[in-house]
């Protein structure tokens, strides 16, 4: 490897009391590059950001943030780190307004603990602008607001403030196809950049050849395949997208019914 | 068309349209509505000196302790603690003025005996709040438990210590005690003093004749206590109950904190989306914890303004106060689910309650028990009026 991976884990295992989710995942980034984390309903991708991001502690196995092993105990410690997330069943507050999810947690204030309600709606608005969400109104409620849109604000959010890792979870699944170029136009600008890198969880197999770098495949838990995308070149990323499960004998089933 | 953009989709609303939409406006509404019902029906009376002054006393007893729920139920959680919380706050700092300090310490003055009551009130408040937050049961269940427990520890401690249920006939702490005078004493004397003022230059030259008929001297006596004039022509009140610069404070308060800070932010985000909220960083265990303790400090401000206004306490203080509390809170527009309201709301809510509970004085030919027959209506009514509020926000879910 030539340069050093902004983060990486080893061996993470999770366990939520008998159900092993995790079962020792290896996994590395680094900045300007996307990586892909794939595999079925079910595999752990999901259960593997909420550890990255110190939403759960992993039973197991370490994580090294510019080759240092840490631990976050919390969101905030992993967010300190650099990691900012989008979760897939979307953080946001419904009933708040879309400069308080903006913020949320990281609040600007007065020294007194007051909120700097102005300059949050200005910043709030400027920084969805940059990434193609025109929003006129700054103070309407998220749930008044499409999926797309809470997309892009999540992705504003982190970008904002300073993520070096900026982690996807199925970003584009709730999308219309449009928005879905949009949010993949997204990834590629952060991309471009060359100091963020981008942990990318998706299902559809076109997106992830679109744009990633390197691939991790999950199934049941275990890393059944990863590698660069010149690496994979040749191999068969459906099937190990679905698990290692032959698409030939999947048609075949399906073809039987 | 190319050039639309999503801005160009919202429609721009005047403020009397924002205004109409506000959450608050239906508890507006029904406050309206109440005042001048109780000024026609009591021929005005509810509003004269004196009826202003006791109207504003029991509203911002209420309001104090509806302040403290709606602050825990927007961050999702209710406090069913809260009427024997007072009771026992009451009954703690009573039998510290008739018996002393604990551990014999000596004798009790009121702020040391209400310092010594907030810390034991605190600390309940903090340990329903680790139940809560750590064994992840409704808050419903963990505070019925604290009201059935801290009833008990009340009656118990009043007849352990003062073979009785309650402490009646202490001295008057107001007169020598500047703190017992802020907490049970008369405040914004002022106003009462500008009103007589004010009445005695409407009134110049009445006064009581002889030749009077009964009925033309009810009628002065009448227009006079409108005049904040008694029947001496000497000044009739002379201040508000001190509960009311309490509640201007508590809810001056919350109303910062919601509307202006971050910890407002973080109340709000802890009750709409737990999860969300924790994985940006909002510590929403801590928030929690904070407002049960908050709760049980606007219980203990409730005890106290009561023990020092009427020198006494006993076990059955504070009844059916939690529930008063919750339904103000709701009528003032807060959720049931939690992450939505405003405390204005909530000031709404206790005006209109207060001045319900208190009619029956001003309005002899009502039953009193109507009051329970009017909360469980608007009560019906503004649970649905929010959930169309939740429903207009959320797009329908
Ligand atoms: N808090 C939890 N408690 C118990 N089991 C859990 C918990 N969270 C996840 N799991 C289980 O762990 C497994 C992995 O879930 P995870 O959400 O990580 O899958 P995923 O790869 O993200 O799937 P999808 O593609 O459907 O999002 C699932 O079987 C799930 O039921
Ligand atoms: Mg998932």
């Amino acid at each position: 490897m030539s340069k050093q991976a902004y983060m990486r884990v080893e061996n993470i295992v999770k366990k939520f009391g008998p159900f092993t989710a995790l079962n020792g995942v290896d996994l590395e980034v680094h900045a300007g590059e996307v990586h892909a984390l794939l595999g079925d309903n079910g595999a752990g991708k999901s259960t593997l950001i909420k550890i990255l991001s110190g939403v759960h502690e992993p039973t197991g196995g370490t994580i090294y943030i510019e080759g240092k092993p840490t631990t976050f105990r919390n969101p905030r410690d992993a967010s300190a780190a650099g990691i900012g997330t989008v979760y897939q069943d979307l953080a946001v507050n419904q009933l708040m307004s879309v400069t308080r999810n903006f913020f949320m947690g990281r609040e600007l204030t007065t020294r007194f603990g007051a909120l700097r309600m102005d300059e949050m709606n200005q910043i709030a608005h400027d920084e969805m602008l940059k990434i193609g969400i025109n929003f006129s109104d700054p103070t309407q409620a998220v749930g008044t607001m499409s999926g797309g849109q809470r997309q892009t604000l999540a992705i504003a959010r982190a970008i904002y403030f300073g993520a070096k890792v900026l982690i996807l979870d199925e970003p584009t699944s709730a999308l219309g196809q449009k928005q879905q170029m949009e949010v993949l136009k997204t990834i590629k600008r952060v991309r471009a950049r060359g100091d963020i890198a981008i942990i990318f969880i998706t299902h559809n197999e076109i997106h992830s050849r679109l744009i990633a770098d390197r691939y991790t495949f999950l199934a049941l838990g275990e890393v059944i395949g990863s590698g660069t995308k010149a690496e994979l070149e040749g191999e068969d990323i459906r099937r190990l997208m679905a698990g290692g499960a032959e698409i030939k004998d999947l048609e075949q089933e399906l073809a039987a019914i | 068309m190319s050039e639309r953009s999503e801005s160009d989709r919202l429609q721009r609303e005047g403020w009397l349209q924002r205004m109409l939409r506000r959450p608050e406006i239906g508890s507006f509404v029904v406050m309206i509505i109440i005042i001048l019902a109780l000024a026609f029906a009591s021929n005005g009376k509810a509003f004269n000196a004196l009826g202003l002054k006791n109207n504003i006393a029991i509203i911002a007893q209420l309001g104090i302790i509806a302040v403290g729920a709606a602050l825990l139920m927007i961050a999702g959680e209710f406090d069913l603690s809260i009427g024997p919380m007072i009771a026992f706050a009451g009954m703690s700092i009573a039998i510290m003025m008739k018996w002393g300090l604990p551990f014999g310490l000596g004798e009790a003055t009121p702020f040391l005996a209400f310092l010594i009551t907030l810390c034991m009130t605190l600390a309940f408040g903090w340990l329903i709040g680790n139940i809560v937050v750590r064994s992840g049961l409704s808050s419903f269940i963990v505070t019925l438990a604290f009201w059935f427990f801290l009833r008990g520890l009340t009656e118990v401690c009043f007849r352990l210590i003062n073979q009785n249920t309650n402490v009646s006939g202490l001295p008057d702490f107001k007169k020598e005690s500047w703190f017992a005078e802020q907490m049970g004493g008369e405040v914004f004397g002022w106003f009462f003093d500008a009103w007589y003022w004010v009445g005695t230059q409407v009134s110049a030259g009445a006064e009581f004749t002889a030749e009077m008929t009964k009925s033309e001297k009810l009628d002065m006596i009448n227009f006079l206590s409108f005049l904040n004039i008694n029947r001496k022509m000497e000044q009739w009140v002379t201040g508000f109950d001190a509960r009311l610069l309490w509640f201007i404070i508590i809810a001056g308060a919350a109303w910062y904190v919601l509307a202006r800070t971050q910890l407002g932010s973080w109340i709000y985000a802890t009750g709409d989306n737990k999860e969300s909220a924790r994985a940006n960083g909002v510590p929403v265990n801590r928030v929690k914890i904070g407002l049960f303790m908050f709760s049980a400090f606007c219980a203990t401000i409730f005890a106290t303004c009561q023990v020092f206004d009427t020198n006494s306490s006993d076990a059955a203080k504070g009844m059916f106060k939690e529930l008063e509390a919750i339904a103000i809170a709701v009528v003032g527009g807060i959720l049931m689910t939690g992450g939505f309201g405003s405390i204005v709301g909530v000031i709404f809510g206790a005006v209109t309650f207060g001045l319900v509970a208190n009619a029956v004085f001003f309005i002899p030919w009502i039953d009193g028990a109507w009051f329970r027959v009017f909360v469980g209506t608007v009560l019906l009514a503004a649970v649905f009026a929010n959930e169309r509020i939740r429903k207009r926000i959320t797009g329908g879910i």
